[in-house]
């Protein structure tokens, strides 16, 4: 038997029984949609639970007025989940219509080439590609002819400041470089009180603050398909981010075994003066933490370390380019009935809605506008306009666990209060080599 | 192979019987097996899976990759060690607590069903649980007068061990109980008469008795332990401290995070090899593979 038919065979046991299962799910978008079911994943929300079950009904029946057709939401409780299903449904070629994905895993989605992509009359269908704010189209596709990620929400990351704290330092505002951020945090370091709170242990923070400082210093760390995390700039950020415990002693040594939540909590307690890389989301938390009310939001310093203005060639992004894209399934029988769902969700209501539920920013360009004048959200909506995308390669993922790794394998050092300069060099070297493998490896 | 076949056939034996059982292991066995064998053999990551079929046919490329580019020999240490090593470990605290049991006292269903409970706890739980307890400023290092990383670092690799002890060692507590009660009481009977003392009892009557349940239980434990996922996973977290970098968590990453499935399915066949092994040293041990039943 020959590869192929091997193989034919092979998926055609493991698909077979599931498939006369799904056998009925013919239909067509013209006409009557009565009886059409749409099916849509998107990520639970856990701070909103009861909300996100409020706003699935709501949708579910304005899109019943509107089209006649239903809506069935799906949640995935985590990154895994989404994974494993996405997975599943593109191998299968069925499952859902329409898969809400964090902005950062799209490049990934595009490269399966198992979703739309959309064309000018497919922006139509969901209110013309000019309805969404430019910033947040970035990460939708390779380039603008190649787009399959519909911006639907923004989180942008900024920075909450104990207000109180800073205060009594004599400190009027947050520094904009990360070398006088540094300078702040240490004037605010006593009695049991830290200049930051980072968790050094989560899964995504770390890269996102490496991300975002060498880009500014004018050196991103995957540029035209080559990677530069050996490059002098990358260790210069990882030093810097690393010395924040190690040597210049501004945040708590139990930090090294913190995640984001731990760190938000630090800060709610009143033990942290800085929370960096914190979403809008926080401020559900926050709010009801000792800082209720004594804290703001303000965007991080877009000065590189060891810099005093932005150098030449340098970005000064404030945050990755954060939030929900939502993409629409190639072997959906029902696209244009998705569009219209996607259209219907980033309307002007509904994004502004959705904003007041749930916190997250609105991709709608009036939507976004009319919250443009709250001052409480200055920052957050500065930060959105001043986001800069990741870089759209399929390895992505993989170029972010290697910078993430570089900061689990440092811990032990970092706990014993030292950043080993020969051990750093080595792990970015192992680093760049694996992340340049799967950056050769993109098609 | 064919005679012991022939001969239960001739004597009416319902091998029929063996249907439900067999179409369930090709569906949920071999065919997903024979399919990830072949997986293993080509490039198939996220630009490919779309037309997973299509993906290009590399042979033993993965394999190579997979040895030689990837932390896989490295892993395969990490997991034959911790397992080996808390194998070993739960043998005393399993044996120790099925004879202090034995005897009938008050409250000891009590005591039997609470030396259980870490068993039948899930990984999960277990994992976030001793997570806090493992925080650089947690219990751990308050009552041990320690300070620093368990959660990462060489201590990390003990942390797994303790852990992994802590929940997996009822399980030789149960087989071995279970194989206490199956002492006929005769030969307890038997060797009091002989003026056997407890040690010499103990030493030349139960413990032999007890080896067939015990072996299993560690052969059971061992493999647990090699295939264990969740407990390093909610442990430490990914990407892994190198120290408690094992294989179940290294294959993981390669397929849920780096999206290189073929090179994932290659090492997953690789740990099947792994697990195979002592599992082929028990089955001969205990003779179920010769068909001693028959005769």
């Amino acid at each position: 038997m020959n590869r192929r038919s091997f193989a034919v065979l092979a998926s055609a046991l493991l698909l077979g029984s599931t498939l006369t299962a799904c056998g009925s799910d013919e239909g067509s978008d013209s006409g009557d949609n009565s009886g059409v079911t749409l099916t849509m994943l998107m990520g639970v929300n856990n701070i909103y639970p009861e909300q996100q079950r409020a706003w699935f009904t709501e949708v579910s029946d304005k899109f019943k007025q509107e089209t006649g057709a239903s809506v069935r939401f799906e949640t995935f409780a985590s990154a895994n989940d989404e994974l494993t299903k996405i997975q599943t449904s593109v191998v299968s070629g069925q499952g859902p219509d329409v898969y809400a994905l964090g902005t950062t895993f799209t490049p990934t989605a595009y490269a399966t080439g198992a979703f739309v992509e959309l064309t000018k009359d497919d922006w139509d269908k969901v209110g013309g590609r000019d309805r969404f704010l430019p910033a947040t189209l970035g990460i939708s596709g390779p380039d603008q002819e190649h787009e399959v990620g519909i911006p639907f929400a923004s989180r942008p990351f900024v920075m909450a400041y104990n207000k109180d704290l800073l205060t009594a330092a004599g400190i009027d505002k947050p520094a904009d470089s990360w070398d006088a951020l540094r300078d702040q945090a240490k004037q605010l370091t006593k009695d049991g009180t830290y200049g930051l709170a980072i968790g050094y242990a989560d899964g995504f923070d770390p890269w996102k603050f490496i991300w975002a400082m060498t880009i500014q210093a004018g050196t991103p760390v995957v540029k035209d398909g080559k990677a530069a995390l050996d490059g002098p700039n990358t260790k210069t950020a990882y030093q810097n981010y690393l010395g924040w415990l190690a040597t210049d002693k501004v945040v708590d040594p139990a930090a090294v075994g913190w995640k984001n939540a731990q760190a938000i909590a630090a800060f709610g307690d009143g033990k942290a003066a800085f929370l960096p890389m914190v979403s809008a989301s926080s401020k559900v938390t926050l709010d009801k933490s000792k800082v209720a009310g004594k804290y703001a939001y303000a965007v991080m310093p877009t000065i590189p370390p060891g810099a005093t203005s932005l150098p030449a060639g340098g970005v000064g992004a404030t945050s990755i380019l954060s939030g929900d894209n939502v993409v629409v399934a190639k072997y959906s029988k029902h696209k244009d009935l998705a569009l219209a769902l996607v259209k219907l969700m980033t309307s002007e209501q509904m994004q502004t809605s959705y904003y007041k539920t749930f916190g997250e920013l609105p991709t709608n360009q009036a939507a976004a506008t009319a919250l443009g004048s709250d001052p409480a959200l200055a920052a957050i909506v500065e930060s959105a306009g001043k986001s800069e995308n990741t870089p759209f390669t399929g390895a992505w993922g993989q170029v972010q666990l290697e910078l993430t790794n570089v900061v689990v394998q440092s811990i032990p050092d970092l706990s014993a209060g030292r950043v080993d300069d020969g051990k750093l060099t080595g792990l970015l070297g192992q680093a760049q080599t694996k992340a340049q493998q799967a950056l050769d490896k993109a098609k | 192979m064919t005679s012991p076949r022939r001969t239960a056939t001739r004597r009416g034996r319902p091998l029929w019987m063996f249907l439900p059982g067999g179409v369930l292991t090709l569906l949920v066995i071999i065919v997903p097996l024979v399919l990830a064998l072949y997986i293993s053999l080509l490039d198939l990551d996220q630009y490919s899976i779309r037309e997973w079929v299509g993906a290009e046919f590399i042979g033993f490329e993965n394999y190579v990759e997979a040895v030689r580019d990837s932390n896989l020999v490295h892993a395969i240490g990490i997991s034959i060690g911790y397992s080996a090593l808390v194998t070993v470990g739960c043998l005393p605290i399993g044996l120790a607590a099925a004879i202090a049991t034995q005897d009938r006292f008050k409250g000891r269903a009590l005591v039997r069903s609470i030396l259980l409970v870490p068993y039948v706890l899930p990984a999960f739980v277990v994992g976030s649980t001793w997570r806090i307890i493992f925080q650089p400023d947690g219990v751990a290092n308050g009552l041990l007068g320690t300070s620093g990383l368990w959660l990462n670092g060489p201590r990390s690799f003990w942390a797994l061990v303790i852990v992994a002890l802590w929940s997996g060692w009822p399980l030789v507590y149960l087989l071995a109980a279970a194989g206490l009660q199956s002492v006929d009481a005769t030969v307890h009977e038997a060797a009091a008469l002989d003026g056997a003392g407890w040690w010499a009892k103990l030493r030349h009557v139960v413990l032999p008795q007890l080896r067939g349940p015990v072996s299993l239980a560690l052969v059971i434990s061992f493999l647990h332990n090699v295939n264990s996922f969740t407990l390093p996973f909610v442990l430490f977290g990914v990407p892994s401290p190198y120290d408690v970098e094992v294989l179940p968590v290294l294959t993981y990453v390669e397929s849920f995070q780096n999206f290189e499935f073929g090179l994932s399915v290659a090492m997953a066949v690789v740990s099947l090899i792994l697990v195979a092994i002592p599992m082929a040293v028990y089955l001969r041990a205990v003779r179920l593979d010769t068909g001693r039943g028959l005769r």
